[in-house]
């Protein structure tokens, strides 16, 4: 049993970031479901990226390129060798996605504030109304992006057929296929409901505490390693409807237990349900998915 | 005699069309803080998961009412979702003391009509949507 996160710096506390906010080094950035919050109030000195606005090309169904993503890191201030901290709301659920897309163009120092908003709000620490701040210009080089943290469908059937691990971070019912379409929009969901064959159901709120912290390394250790059965060595691939509760997981699964091999399925099952042709399941899976069905999400 | 609620979503959308897109997040800002509180009666509904709106991620409860045959929306929205409940807010203004029939007939995809589809995006945009359609079969099924 793993006493420790895998790379605990990666964490840090809203007290650290508290006292290094304005620091020349450090740029928080602030990534959230809901665009008002940063409005709302914000970490005084963060940026805001969205993951929709910022993140995602607007045409084809993909993250900007890289050209795009170095324009976005110059705008806000960023340079190759900022110490770039994330957090947002829903357990950082967007900053992890957003810490993903910054990984995926290679970006070296990415942190995420433990807790995000809601133990930011519980600490009582200051927000700030004012207009998003403005930092001196970089020149941002980015990398290629790193494939071996994004998967592909057909990379993501090929493993499937392999029966190696997948995850799948929804709700049980998503995953049982039960839970219906958004009602008067069925393009929003899929045209079939169910999960990848062979996937194991570990809804991404579980690695999460109730103050948006995450677990201890040994609480997690137990429902990916024990409960799921996930081994360390062998490639897993996350994913949940659009990629971003996975990353999440990607970020648990990868950082805090090191596991050295995870890829996010960001096409999920937006693209995996509607797909002609490829295999599904419906109803419970794997034993490790029962356990996660009465726990709930 | 108060406006239609064609009318209405008229006026609202100009309010927003005044305004550079950036501003345009302020006045939903607005919205979202002068939504009314939940009567104390719906509390203990909303505690037992009644009137949830189970399209969106946010938790969500609405319910609607047509007292003297006029159209009332209650509505509960987490603080920590501004933009839903700065929506919601917007709805309530535009439908609240209309009639049903008067509310049905005005159009169902007016969320595009506020100029934020560009800020929030389209993922945002179909869940604000939902929001729309389930106050429309509420006040359906309110009249019936």
């Amino acid at each position: 049993m793993v006493k420790e996160y895998s790379h605990p710096e990666v964490l840090v506390s809203t007290s650290w970031v508290d006292e290094h906010k304005h620091d020349a080094n450090v740029r928080v950035v602030e990534s959230d479901e809901d665009v008002l919050l940063y409005q709302q109030g914000h970490v005084p000195g963060a940026v805001k990226i969205d993951w929709h606005t910022d993140l995602q090309d607007q045409t084809v169904r993909d993250y900007i390129d890289k050209d795009r993503f170095a324009e976005l890191c110059s705008s806000k201030g960023i340079a190759n060798d900022t110490t770039v901290v994330f957090y947002g709301d829903k357990n950082n659920w967007w900053g992890c996605y957003a810490f993903w897309v910054f990984k995926l163009y290679g970006h070296a120092d990415c942190r995420v504030m433990n807790g995000g908003r809601k133990r930011w709000e519980l600490d009582n620490r200051p927000w700030s109304r004012e207009p998003e701040p403005r930092y001196p210009r970089t020149n941002y080089v980015a990398q290629e992006p790193d494939h071996s943290i994004r998967a592909f469908r057909d990379e993501v059937l090929k493993h499937q057929r392999q029966g190696k691990p997948l995850v799948d971070v929804r709700s049980p019912g998503e995953f049982t296929g039960e839970l219906l379409h958004m009602a008067d929009y069925p393009q929003e969901g899929a045209l079939r409901g169910g999960h990848i064959p062979g996937a194991c159901n570990v809804p991404w709120s579980r690695a999460a505490n109730d103050d948006g912290t995450f677990k201890s390394a040994k609480e997690l250790e137990k429902i990916y390693a024990g409960e799921a059965g996930l081994k360390r060595r062998t490639p897993v691939i996350a994913y949940c409807r659009i990629g971003e509760r996975s990353s999440h997981t990607w970020f648990v699964l990868q950082y805090l237990l090191g596991y050295p091999k995870v890829r996010n399925y960001d096409g999920s099952w937006t693209e995996w349900g509607n797909t002609v042709g490829v295999p599904i399941e419906r109803g419970a899976g794997k034993p490790a998915e029962k356990e996660a069905v009465r726990s709930g999400t | 005699m108060s406006a239609t609620v064609a009318e209405r979503i008229d006026q609202v959308a100009a309010e927003f069309a005044e305004l550079e897109p950036r501003e345009r997040l302020e006045l939903l800002l607005e919205f979202s803080e002068k939504l009314p509180e939940l009567p104390e009666r719906l509390q203990a509904e909303r505690d037992a998961g009644i009137g949830r709106v189970h399209e969106c991620q946010t938790p969500v409860f609405l319910w609607v009412e047509t007292p003297q045959g006029r159209v009332q929306i209650y509505a509960d929205v987490a603080p920590e979702a501004p933009t839903v409940k700065g929506f919601v807010s917007v709805l309530d203004e535009v439908f609240s003391g209309a009639t049903p029939q008067d509310a049905l007939s005005a159009e169902a995809n007016l969320v595009h009509r506020f100029g934020v589809a560009e800020a929030l995006g389209m993922t945002r945009m179909r869940g604000l949507q939902a929001i729309a359609h389930a106050i429309r079969r509420k006040i359906a099924a309110s009249a019936a």
